[in-house]
C-alpha cells in the first residue's frame, strides 16, 4: 500500500485564522466563546420556518460584510462566499504578512463546502414558484457558482498566482481542504495556502435532515445518552499555512503546525457512517502524520449529536485507541453543524486549544451514552497542556477526512 | 530513471473515457471528434424546458437505460452520466486495475451539476403541503459529492474520494489535484476526471446570468463526463498499462480586470513550459478552453504571445477545438479538450517528444493550463 512520508518535505504551520462562527467572528471572540461553552443556538430567520414543529439552528446574525470585506462588493457574493472572503481577509490580517509578501507568493485557495450558494438557489426557486420558471435575477445567477467561494478569496485578497478551488466534499470538506493546502506546501508547489471551509444555513438542508429525522428539537447534545439529533448551523474557517521556515524567517506566531491528514472512503452507503473505514482513516492520518494514539492529548470530533454518529464514530475511535481514548469532544454542540465549515472551524479551534492551553467543552452535555463510554469533558473547559490533537470529520458519500495538528515548534 | 523518489516521479494518464453528446465511450469520442461535426442539437421541447432551443446532450441517455433499474432509482442525471462513465473506464481493464480498492481514489469534478436536484427538492419544501414534504431518498443528490461518493459505492472505490470545483478550469484542478495525492503518495491509482449534466435550472441559471459580468452570450450548453486514469509510470508499466500521455505540470493564475486575461494566460503558460524545460517549439497540440466572447480572444491572443504565432505552415501546433462541437460542458469542458488531445495522439500520432497544451478562463476570474508530453507505445 502506498504511503505518505511524514519525515518528507517541508514542515507546514498555521500563522493566521480567520472565523465565522455563531459564537464569535474573529479568532478572540471566537476563542472566548470556546473557553466559555458559549451556545450560538437561536430559532431560524434566514428562511420561513412555518410548518416545521421547531426550527433552532447555529445562525450567525450578527455578521455584516461590509465590515470586513474592503475589495469586493457584499452583493457580489451570496453569504456562504461572503463568510469564507471575510474569514480569508481576517485569516490574512491574522497572520501578520504584509500585503507585498502576500502577492509575491505562490498562494493555494481551497475552500470546502456542503451547499455553496444553495441560499441562493433557495430564493430563486421562491421567485420561481411565485412568479414563473424564467424569472431569475442575473444577480443570484451569476454568484451561485461553486467556484465563487474561492474566487470570492482571490478577488477580495487580490492574489494572482494562485491556485483556486472549492472542495465540495460535504461535512468533511474543511478538513479536505486544509489537506489540499498542506500537500501543496509541503511539497513545494505554494508558499502560502488560505483554506478551510464555509456555508449558510439554507432552507433545503434544514428540510431534508428534519424529514431524515435527524434535527433536535432544541439544542444538540453530542454523546449524550438522551442526544436527540443535529443542529443545522453556518460560518467559514480560513486557516492561513506557510512552511515553517517561512513562518520562522519573518518572526510569525505559530498557533500550531499541520501534522498531516488521511482520507479513506466507505464505498458502502451514501449517509451511513461506517466503523470500519473512519477507523482506517484515522490510522492513515496517524501514521502520515508520524504520531501514535497513545501521543494523541485530545480529539475533536466529528460528533454530530445523532444516534447513529456519535456511536459508530466512538468505536472507530476506540478500535484504535482501545479502552481508554484522549478526551473527546464536539463543538457542534456549541454552533450546530456548520456543514462544510464544520472541520475547518474545529481545525481553527484545535489550533487554539493547543495555544491556549485548553480542551473546549462539549456543552448541553448531562449524561455520556453508556455505549460511548468517552470523556467529552462535559460543559467546562478543561486547561491542559496539549502537545497533539485529532480533528475528526466524516461525511455523506462516506468521505472521511482525519487532521493531525501539533503544538507550535520551539523557535530555533 | 535511477531516482523514483515521490515528489519526482512522473504521474501518466494510462487510460480515459468519456460520455459526450458524440456518444458513450471513448471510441464514440474519438469519432465524433475526428468527423468535426457539432454534436449539438434541437432540444426535444417535450422534455426540455428552459431558454434554450439546442443543447449537445449525451444521445438518449437516461440513468436506468444506461445502468440499469437496480439501485438507480434515486440517482440524479449527473451522478448517472459519471458513474457510467467510470464504468466504460473500468470496464477495458474488466474491473480489475491491479491495486488494492485502499489505494484507487476518486476524484471528480463538478459545476452546477446538481442544481437541478437542489432546486427540485427545495422547490418541493417551499411548494409543498407540510415545509418537509420531500422525498428523503433524492438528498443525497443535494449534497454536492453524491457523484464521487455513489462511484465509490458502486465501484469499490475506497481510497481517497474527492470532489472539486473551479468553473471552467475544474478537470484541470482535479487532475492537478490527483498528481498531488500521487506525489504525496495518498493512494497508487486515480480515476480523476469531471461531469456537468444538462438540466432546465442550469440553462437557465447561465441564461440569465449571461451577458455583462456574466461570461458573454451563452452559447448552447453541452454536457457529460469525461474520466481519466492517473498513475506513475512505473505502476502503469507493472499492470500492463500503455502510458498515453506523462502529466508535466499544470499553472494557475487570476486576473482582475478583464483585459488581463491575455497577459495571465500567457504568463500562465510561459512558466508551465519553463518548469517543465521545454520550449514553446516543443508544443504540437493545443486544446483552448474556447470562452465566448471577449474571454475566449484573449486566451487566443494569450497563446499567441506565450508560444509565438507558429511559425511557416506545416509546422503550426494543431488547434483542437472542443467547445464549438460540444456545447459548453461547464466543469468537464476541460476534460474533454484533455480528451481530444488523447483522441488526436491516437488517430493522428506526433513526433516523439510532442508536448499538449491544455488551456482554459474562467469568468470567475481564473486561468489554467496543463502541459502534457504525449507518449509512443512501446515497441515490443
Amino acid at each position: 500500500m502506498t504511503t505518505v512520508d511524514p519525515t518528507r518535505g517541508r514542515r507546514v504551520v498555521l500563522t493566521g485564522l480567520g472565523l465565522v462562527s455563531a459564537i464569535g467572528i474573529g479568532v478572540d471572540a471566537f476563542a472566548s466563546g470556546l473557553r466559555a461553552g458559549a451556545s450560538g443556538v437561536k430559532p431560524i430567520t434566514a428562511f420561513d420556518t412555518a410548518g416545521f414543529a421547531y426550527a433552532n439552528a447555529g445562525e450567525i446574525t450578527d455578521f455584516d460584510p461590509a465590515e470586513h470585506l474592503r475589495t469586493v462588493r457584499p452583493e457580489d457574493l451570496g453569504r456562504a462566499s461572503q463568510f469564507s472572503a471575510a474569514a480569508a481577509r481576517m485569516a490574512f490580517e491574522d497572520s501578520g504578512l504584509d500585503r507585498e509578501r502576500l502577492l509575491a507568493a505562490r498562494t493555494v485557495v481551497a475552500v470546502g463546502t456542503t451547499d455553496g450558494e444553495t441560499r441562493d438557489l433557495d430564493a430563486l426557486v421562491g421567485r420561481q414558484i411565485a412568479e414563473g420558471p424564467e424569472q431569475v435575477d442575473p444577480v443570484l445567477a451569476r454568484r451561485v457558482g461553486n467556484e465563487q467561494l474561492s474566487a470570492g478569496i482571490v478577488r477580495e485578497l487580490g492574489l494572482v498566482d494562485v491556485e483556486a478551488a472549492t472542495v465540495p466534499t460535504a461535512c468533511a470538506a474543511g478538513n479536505y481542504a486544509v489537506g489540499y493546502g498542506y500537500d501543496a506546501i509541503r511539497l513545494g508547489d505554494a508558499d502560502l495556502a488560505l483554506c478551510g471551509g464555509a456555508d449558510a444555513l439554507c432552507r433545503k438542508t434544514f428540510a431534508g435532515f428534519y424529514r431524515l429525522g435527524t434535527i433536535a428539537p432544541e439544542v444538540c447534545r453530542p454523546f449524550d445518552v438522551n442526544r436527540q439529533g443535529i443542529l443545522t448551523g453556518e460560518g467559514a474557517g480560513i486557516l492561513l499555512m506557510e512552511s515553517l521556515d517561512s513562518a520562522l524567517a519573518r518572526g510569525a506566531r505559530i498557533y500550531a503546525e499541520v501534522l498531516g491528514y488521511g482520507l479513506t472512503c466507505d464505498a458502502q452507503h451514501p449517509v451511513a457512517p461506517d466503523e470500519d473505514s473512519i477507523a482506517r482513516c484515522i490510522r492513515i492520518a496517524q501514521r502520515n502524520a508520524g504520531v501514535t494514539p497513545d501521543q494523541v492529548d485530545f480529539i475533536s470530533a466529528h460528533g454530530t449529536g445523532t444516534k447513529a454518529n456519535d456511536i459508530t464514530e466512538s468505536r472507530a475511535i476506540r478500535r484504535v485507541f482501545g479502552e481508554r481514548p484522549p478526551a473527546t469532544v464536539s463543538i457542534k454542540s456549541m454552533i450546530g453543524h456548520s456543514m462544510g465549515a464544520a472541520s475547518a472551524i474545529a481545525a481553527a479551534a484545535c489550533a487554539i486549544a493547543l495555544t491556549e492551553r485548553f480542551i473546549p467543552p462539549t456543552v448541553n452535555h448531562v449524561e455520556t451514552d453508556p455505549e460511548i463510554g468517552l470523556d467529552v469533558v462535559p460543559n467546562v473547559a478543561r486547561p491542559a497542556d496539549l502537545r497533539v490533537v485529532q480533528n475528526n470529520a466524516l461525511a455523506f458519500g462516506g468521505n472521511n477526512a482525519v487532521l493531525l495538528l501539533g503544538a507550535a515548534p520551539a523557535a530555533a | 530513471m535511477t531516482t523514483d523518489s515521490p515528489p519526482d516521479r512522473p504521474i501518466v494518464l494510462s487510460g480515459w473515457s468519456a460520455a459526450s453528446p458524440f456518444g458513450l465511450g471513448a471510441e464514440a469520442f474519438t469519432e465524433g471528434l475526428t468527423a468535426g461535426h457539432a454534436a449539438t442539437a434541437p432540444l426535444d421541447r417535450e422534455h426540455w424546458d428552459g431558454p434554450y432551443d439546442t443543447a449537445g446532450l449525451i444521445p438518449d441517455f437516461t440513468v436506468a437505460g444506461v445502468l440499469g433499474r437496480k439501485g438507480t432509482r434515486a440517482l440524479d442525471r449527473s451522478t448517472g452520466i459519471a458513474l457510467a462513465t467510470v464504468g466504460l473506464l473500468l470496464d477495458q481493464y474488466d474491473g480489475e486495475l491491479g491495486a488494492d480498492p485502499e489505494d484507487i481514489g476518486l476524484v471528480l469534478g463538478i459545476g452546477a451539476t446538481s442544481v437541478q436536484s437542489i432546486m427540485d427538492f427545495s422547490r418541493a419544501s417551499q411548494a409543498g403541503e407540510r415545509p418537509y414534504d420531500v422525498d428523503p431518498a433524492l438528498f443525497p443528490n443535494t449534497v454536492q459529492n453524491r457523484a464521487t461518493g455513489a462511484g465509490a459505492i458502486r465501484y469499490g472505490l475506497k481510497g481517497p474520494n474527492t470532489t472539486i470545483s473551479g468553473g471552467s478550469l475544474t478537470s484541470l484542478l482535479a487532475l492537478n489535484y490527483a498528481v498531488r495525492m500521487h506525489r504525496q503518495g495518498h493512494g497508487r491509482v486515480f480515476l480523476c476526471g469531471a461531469v456537468e449534466e444538462y438540466s432546465a435550472q442550469r440553462a437557465r441559471l447561465e441564461w440569465h446570468g449571461g451577458g455583462p459580468g456574466g461570461g458573454g452570450a451563452p452559447g448552447p450548453l453541452g454536457e457529460g463526463c469525461a474520466v481519466f486514469l492517473t498513475e506513475t509510470a512505473a505502476g502503469a508499466r507493472a499492470a500492463g498499462r500503455q502510458p498515453l500521455a506523462t502529466v508535466l505540470g499544470s499553472r494557475f493564475l487570476a486576473f482582475h480586470a478583464p483585459g488581463a486575461v491575455g497577459a495571465t494566460l500567457a504568463r500562465a503558460v510561459t512558466e508551465v513550459l519553463a518548469a517543465a524545460g521545454a520550449t514553446a517549439a516543443d508544443v504540437r497540440v493545443i486544446a483552448p478552453g474556447e470562452a465566448p466572447g471577449p474571454l475566449g480572444a484573449q486566451e487566443e491572443a494569450g497563446l499567441d504571445r506565450a508560444l509565438g504565432t507558429a511559425g511557416t505552415a506545416g509546422t503550426a501546433p494543431v488547434r483542437l477545438r472542443v467547445r464549438r462541437l460540444l456545447g459548453d460542458t461547464g466543469a468537464a469542458s476541460a476534460g474533454f479538450q484533455l480528451a481530444a488531445v488523447l483522441s488526436l495522439a491516437r488517430t493522428q500520432p506526433q513526433p516523439d517528444g510532442a508536448l499538449a497544451l491544455v488551456t482554459s478562463v474562467s469568468p470567475a476570474g481564473t486561468v489554467g493550463c496543463t502541459l502534457l508530453r504525449l507518449e509512443h507505445p512501446a515497441a515490443d
